[in-house]
């Protein structure tokens, strides 16, 4: 536990130094909620988002995850990202609670066209993890198509459907895991204040072992501009439904910290 | 019965509000809506395919350990950011229906914002995403001009760089602007008054006047700012944006009079000046803006025409339409093909051609608001000849009454000022061009120094050599060498700036008033504003004790 907030704070610290932008009504993934919208970051820009998860999984004791991710603009309309996510506690599907540095991953978002009149924004997201993480086994795949649409002026519909792949996943598992999100994004504020965005998502996903049923998980957040180059954000996540003892989480709280750097 | 009146006078009101924007705009010769839509120019053919991209070809800043210092001068970082929040919310009024009510319910949000401005920059595209759906290629122009600005900003309010630093990483900048996209806006003089031409032109002044007063007020800034920051320590950039903020919200962004849009090099002409192609390129966003605002507002058109003309406006003042040509040049063809005139006026090749400044005739003339035909290569107070080439930064410049001067010698710096009204920022020129004096004057002609050690003679004489005995030194030493280097100053007094800043000069025996081409080229009047709220007047001049002639 020291150590996972250890690192938390090392991470925390080595983004604070001299950054650029990072858009409080852009969304990644994890920050805070699940989904992403189909916008990249810019050509060039470096950013680091990261944050602490609190969850409570049923019947399990309490646990502490961290999310890092580094993500980089290497051409127009195309980023790459590298993340970890070490966790320490209890972990919905799994009886083990000590810690684990988690899989690392890289992925690869491009985005096929800004959003239009009549043409949503598209994009496509594709994340490989490796094995690095405590008992995991095999690299495993997802990939996630992205659709991002206006609505009613400012407010935002965001559409993620994964298909996530775990060819050498163990006995019991599943090997191929779907999932969508339908996620909201509009400004809080507006047209006085422009710093902060609320976030709202609806997810279901395939339970991850052979038999289980789907989980359905609401969550809200609220990401902050707090500087002129970094974004807190805030959310609260619950698994609401899980069928056919799908594993989840009562309740789960992410507070996370991105910032820009500089970069060419 | 107070109650009836008030109920009459509303309706009428509302009948005014409601029937001046078309009136004006069905009267007006340029933005006639009969007749608008049959005389639009086509799109010129073969076009390039940036024109019409679907991308979002977002691009990160130009790296750099200035960036967002701007923040240094809090006042003027919370302004801008205001900016881009009322660029934003006028024009995601204008496309989604609410261009009725843009004088009044718009105006008023944008107003609020304006004076209560937010601390951090907005994003823009996020203030305005109907427009940015629909004219996704024009927000692409307009948020890469942006970010030059910003960063030139930036590196103005630096604490980190020299001045030298500054001036080779405000060339990078340009070089990484310019070189980067295939959008950038040409840094070539281009002709207003062909830019003002168009069948539609005036139409967003006429219809929305209190709105183009705020587009206008914000040019007006980011001009203006440059000249405020150009070489000049943090501690007096702070003191000098004081003065011009307070003139920015009392008086600029409420003027609805004006003939022509804010030129750069009419408010920072020291810095169009040294960087002419970034002037031209930030007039020509400017142009661009007021274009496409015409474009908007002018009733009548299809949605593809307006479409087609905001493209044909990108194009027009687009450095790939403009190609292999250089500043001074003109089309053999000047009749059919006035687009390509890249002339500029003498002694300011950052600023191009303006209405009825004919090159053949006038070359070195403007007319400007309130001040008639002037001479942008003499002195603005006693018509001498303004140093030039090597020697411009011997000029010194007076910014007063919402302008900009550029004059010969401290004295014209100091006379002009107190001619003019309200509060004035001076920038006179020492014997080190790298340590140039702030001075800042209050309504009663009081004056702040960054020099308070500063010394200078003034023995006062024909005009014609007013570089020799009107000059302000950092030291005595400076003082003493230029009197050694001229015998006939010998015995001369080093005056102290409390000395100096108490005397006036007689009028100068050099000035001669510029004559024109014709009395006003902007003889079309402008209406009456068709405002709701009462309008701010600029101080009377009468009451200014400062105003001596």
């Amino acid at each position: 536990m020291k150590g996972l907030l250890l690192l938390g704070a090392a991470i925390t610290t080595a983004v604070a130094g001299p950054a650029h932008a990072v858009d409080h009504n852009n969304i990644d993934a994890h920050r805070p909620l699940r989904f992403d919208d189909a916008e990249t970051i810019a050509f060039g820009e470096l950013a680091l988002e990261s944050g602490f998860n609190f969850g409570w999984p049923r019947r399990r004791p309490l646990g502490l995850g961290l999310d890092a991710e580094a993500i980089y603009g290497f051409a127009r309309n195309s980023h790459v990202s590298f993340g970890f996510d070490p966790s320490i506690g209890g972990r919905a599907g799994s009886s083990d609670t000590g810690f684990s540095f988690g899989d690392v991953s890289l992925g690869l978002q491009h985005n096929f066209n800004r959003e239009l009149l009549k043409k949503p924004a598209f994009s496509l997201r594709t994340d490989a993890y490796f094995p690095t993480g405590r008992n995991s086994q095999g690299t495993a795949f997802r990939v996630r198509g992205i659709m991002s649409k206006t609505v009613h002026q400012y407010n935002r519909l965001n559409l993620n459907l994964d298909l996530n792949a775990h060819p050498g996943a163990p006995r019991g598992e599943r090997p191929f895991n779907p999932g969508v999100i339908l996620g909201y994004s509009g400004p809080i504020g507006y047209p006085r204040r422009f710093d902060t965005t609320g976030l709202a998502q609806l997810a279901v996903q395939a339970g991850p072992d052979r038999g289980s049923g789907p989980v359905v998980t609401l969550g809200v957040g609220l990401r902050k501009q707090i500087t002129v180059r970094s974004v807190l954000d805030i959310g609260i996540e619950a698994d609401v439904a899980g069928f056919r003892g799908a594993p989840r989480d009562n309740v789960r709280f992410i507070i996370g910290y991105s910032v820009g750097l500089p970069t060419r | 019965m107070l109650t009836h009146r008030s109920n009459r006078w509303g309706w009428l009101w509302l009948l005014a509000v409601a029937v001046a924007p078309m009136s004006v705009a069905a009267t007006a010769s340029p933005g006639d809506s009969a007749t608008v839509g049959d005389r639009l120019p086509p799109l010129p053919s073969g076009l390039p395919a940036w024109l019409d991209n679907t991308n979002r070809n977002h691009i990160f800043y130009k790296r750099g350990r200035y960036n967002f210092d701007v923040y240094n001068i809090d006042a003027l970082a919370r302004d801008l950011n205001a900016v881009a929040v009322g660029h934003a919310l006028a024009y995601e009024d204008l496309v989604t229906g609410k261009a009725a009510t843009l004088e009044t319910k718009t105006y008023e949000r944008i107003d609020w914002v304006l004076k209560n401005p937010p601390k951090l920059m907005p994003d823009e595209a996020a203030l305005s995403p109907t427009f940015g759906r629909k004219y996704g290629v024009l927000e692409q122009v307009f948020d890469w001009t942006h970010v030059l600005h910003a960063q030139t900003i930036d590196v103005l309010a630096s604490k980190k760089l020299s001045e030298a630093e500054k001036d080779k990483e405000i060339e990078r900048l340009w070089k990484f602007y310019f070189e980067s996209v295939p959008y950038a806006v040409t840094p070539l003089p281009l002709n207003m008054d062909y830019l003002y031409s168009q069948p539609y032109s005036q139409a967003f002044r006429k219809t929305y006047p209190r709105v183009n007063g705020l587009f206008w007020g914000y040019h007006w800034l980011q001009n203006a700012m440059y000249d405020t920051l150009y070489r000049v320590p943090l501690e007096w950039q702070r003191k000098s944006y004081a003065v011009v903020g307070e003139r920015y919200h009392q008086t600029e962004l409420r003027r609805t009079d004006r003939r022509f849009m804010p030129m750069f090099g009419e408010l920072s002409p020291v810095f169009a000046g040294r960087y002419p192609h970034i002037a031209n390129a930030f007039d020509n966003l400017h142009m661009l803006h007021d274009m496409v605002n015409d474009i908007l507002a002018t009733p009548g058109l299809t949605e593809r025409q307006k479409d087609e003309q905001v493209k044909r406006a990108i194009w027009l003042v687009s450095a790939e339409a403009h190609r292999g040509e250089k500043p001074g040049d003109r089309s053999a063809n000047p009749v059919e093909d006035r687009g390509h005139d890249h002339r500029f006026f003498a002694g300011m090749p950052g600023m191009g051609m303006m209405k009825g400044a004919s090159a053949e005739a006038v070359p070195a003339l403007m007319w400007m608001d309130d001040m008639g035909w002037m001479s942008m290569s003499d002195c603005h107070h006693c018509t001498m000849p303004l140093w030039e080439g090597k020697d411009e930064w011997r000029n010194s410049v007076v910014l007063a009454d919402g302008k900009g001067m550029r004059v010969r010698c401290v004295l014209c710096a100091r006379d002009y000022s107190a001619e003019t009204k309200g509060k004035a920022i001076l920038h006179l020129a020492t014997e080190n061009p790298e340590r140039p004096l702030v001075l800042i004057a209050d309504e009663q002609g009081a004056f702040q120094s960054s020099l308070p050690e500063a010394v200078f003679i003034e023995q006062e004489s024909s005009h014609a050599g007013c570089e020799e005995w009107s000059r302000a030194f950092t030291s005595r030493a400076a003082f003493e060498a230029h009197v050694q280097a001229h015998p006939e100053l010998k015995g001369a007094k080093a005056l102290s700036f409390t000395e100096w800043s108490e005397k006036q000069g007689a009028k100068p025996d050099t000035y001669v008033k510029p004559k024109g081409p014709v009395e006003n080229p902007y003889e079309d009047p402008i209406p009456a504003p068709t405002s709701v709220a009462p309008i701010p007047s600029a101080p009377s001049m009468a009451a200014n004790p400062r105003h001596r002639k």
